[in-house]
């Protein structure tokens, strides 16, 4: 009874490492965001004004492509306990093509963005666009490299470590809750 | 089963990401919009943490952990705007 319990608390799912690490990203984003929030006081005429160049449409599809990526990344874990490895590669696959869809409509955004002269030095509400977002898309792309290497594993029959194929969709879904925080607060509050 | 929940969820959560999008270009008084949006978005984040990332399944300490740090960023996003 002790043993289980202390089991749980050391492995949450992904295990004890990975939650040190969403955590201090965690830390790192909501600290980043209520600084964008704080400076907004100061120049609130600034933030809603930038807040209208941006396209709320674009923020809300990102949202659709990470939750569906998400679902079909807690849907191929579910596959893997079952020791079900076509399905585990099939919703890994398509985790992947969400995950993708979301860097193609981001980088179209950012051609927009750039096209236009909003860059990370035009005004202070751009600034924070700029590194929190380019921020949370390097993750997306390590999370991608991860599952693209996952997915080679399971293909050659080398992964066969829960632990370890859970610790990969745990990162993946970090990016999904650090885009929940992002969105609102830079598309729609200001 | 387990599918057929995630499905729910994934519903859950697209139907509150367009809820939050019609909230926040609705005539609600200021304020009161930012309450419901950052509401809103929280759920958003317990609803994938605690299904697809399996958390309701594992210690008290992760799950309270996650609750605590939604309520500290959250609440001090409120207080900066009110």
């Amino acid at each position: 009874m002790n043993n289980k319990i202390e089991k749980s608390l050391y492995y949450p799912p992904g295990g004890i490492l990975l939650w040190i690490i969403i955590f201090l990203e965690f830390f790192t984003f909501g600290a980043a965001l209520i600084a964008m929030v704080f400076y907004s006081k100061d120049e609130p005429e600034v933030f809603h004004n930038s807040k209208l160049l941006l396209n709320t449409s674009f923020g809300a599809i990102n949202t659709f492509f990470l939750l569906t990526s998400g679902f079909f990344m807690a849907t191929s874990v579910e596959k893997f306990k079952e020791n079900n490895i076509s399905k585990t590669t099939f919703f890994l696959k398509l985790t992947m093509v969400f995950g993708v869809f979301f860097l193609i409509l981001k980088s179209i955004e950012y051609y927009f963005k750039l096209e236009a002269g909003l860059t990370i030095g035009y005004n202070t509400f751009f600034s924070f666009y700029w590194m929190l977002t380019l921020f949370h898309v390097i993750h997306v792309l390590v999370g991608l490299v991860i599952l693209i290497v996952n997915y080679i594993g399971l293909k050659k029959n080398s992964t066969n470590n829960l632990e370890d194929f859970e610790a990969s969709a745990a990162f993946w879904h970090m990016c999904d809750l650090i885009w929940l925080l992002l969105f609102p607060i830079i598309y729609l509050l200001f | 089963m387990k599918k057929n929940l995630f499905f729910t969820v994934w519903m859950v959560l697209i139907i509150l990401t367009i809820s939050t999008a019609l909230v926040s270009n609705s005539a609600f008084v200021k304020s009161v919009a930012t309450a419901i949006i950052l509401v809103l978005s929280a759920i958003k984040f317990l609803g994938v943490s605690f299904y697809f990332m399996e958390l309701r399944n594992s210690h008290n300490f992760w799950k309270y952990s996650i609750i605590i740090y939604l309520f500290v960023v959250m609440s001090a996003l409120i207080l900066i705007l009110k």
